[in-house]
């Protein structure tokens, strides 16, 4: 229930109070957004496995974000920035599936 | 392939089942995930807002850009009628100016036979009439006539006989460029669109050959050729090319 609270809560902050990115974070938005998907669409896996942790879904949001924008911002600097992010939302997408797939089958058994 | 199956199989962290494992599913840690979960909902509604927010701007900045073009483009051609309109008065004002003795009469028939060579003024007459274009067929940018293309194409021309050339329209004198700037051809600073129509007056008879014959010839031929434009030579009976209304010199004197 928190998290389905939250995340209401965060989206309807996020409209009323319209923050602006700085300009040099914009390009890790998209991508940190993908690898908070994925970290939602795993927690909600294990929680339907019953194996959910708070620390465990934080820890991993939090280190998803930044690894995927270390990766962004290294590919930036030596030129491969566009081929990078292609490759991390490759990855981050394959892994959102498969979570979304098993958790269909868990939901409806189909 | 191994990481990619790597990938398919251990989609959930490995972690979640550790710490299950260890029967460490604690409540302490609510309020941190409450905090993770917000920040979540704050960076889908800010990403979906800027996406939505800078589409429409861009958009309608490009639109103003046009219109400022066209806006641009209509006062420049005004700007062009009203010269050509001002340089036939005083064209008119210095023949009537110089109608007295046969002196004047003289300088009149000097005067105007420079003005029709140097293209201050229109001129009619036989030639012929080159219409090219792009290759239609592909996409491929190296299939498109370029501003070289064009230069040389008319420099075959002069070099056939040509005494006066226009392209879509536009007087070539001594003072216009032909030049491509972003994706357009230019002809004196007006960008042209396609196809691409040069008019030659002269001896519509022996230009065509003379033409075939020269290294343009050679070029056009080969590019018809080899990249499929289309070049399309045709002779006319009579050809009216328009006045250049930039022909105006104001730092060059007559050396007398």
């Amino acid at each position: 229930m928190i998290p389905l609270i939250g995340l209401l809560a965060g989206i309807v902050v996020g409209l009323v109070l319209e923050p602006s990115i700085p300009l040099a974070l914009q390009p890790y938005l998209p991508i940190a957004i993908v690898a908070a998907m994925d970290a939602i669409f795993g927690a909600f896996r294990a929680y339907l496995e019953g194996s959910f942790s708070d620390r465990v879904f934080v820890v991993s949001f939090v280190s998803n974000v930044l690894i995927a924008a270390a990766i962004v911002y290294v590919g930036d600097q030596i030129g491969v920035g566009s081929q990078l992010s292609t490759g991390v939302v490759v990855v981050l997408a394959i892994r959102i599936f498969t979570n979304v797939a098993a958790i269909r089958r868990v939901l409806f058994r189909a | 392939m191994d990481l990619l199956l790597q990938v398919v199989r251990q989609p959930v962290d490995p972690d979640y089942a550790a710490v299950a494992d260890r029967g460490g599913t604690s409540s302490r840690g609510h309020w941190r995930l409450a905090l993770v979960t917000v920040v979540i909902g704050v960076l889908f509604a800010v990403a979906a807002l800027q996406t939505s927010r800078s589409a429409p701007v861009q958009q309608s900045e490009r639109r103003e850009l046009i219109s400022r073009v066209r806006t641009a483009e209509t006062e420049q051609d005004d700007l062009r009628a009203r010269a050509t309109a001002l340089s036939a008065d005083i064209t008119a004002l210095r023949s009537a100016a110089l109608s007295g003795d046969a002196g004047s009469r003289d300088l009149q028939r000097r005067v105007e036979q420079l003005d029709a060579a140097t293209g201050n003024v229109a001129v009619t007459g036989p030639g012929v009439e080159v219409v090219v274009d792009d290759a239609s067929t592909s996409g491929d940018e190296r299939d498109q006539v370029l501003d070289l293309d064009l230069q040389i194409l008319v420099n075959g021309l002069w070099q056939a006989g040509a005494e006066a050339v226009a392209v879509n329209g536009h007087r070539l004198s001594s003072l216009t460029a032909i030049r491509s700037a972003g994706d357009a051809i230019t002809v004196d600073y007006r960008s042209l669109n396609r196809p691409y129509r040069v008019e030659a007056i002269g001896d519509r008879r022996t230009m065509p050959a003379a033409f075939a014959e020269s290294a343009a010839g050679a070029w056009w031929h080969d590019l018809s050729q080899s990249r499929g434009m289309r070049f399309e030579l045709t002779d006319s009976s009579e050809l009216t090319l328009p006045a250049d209304p930039g022909l105006t010199l104001r730092w060059a004197r007559a050396t007398s």
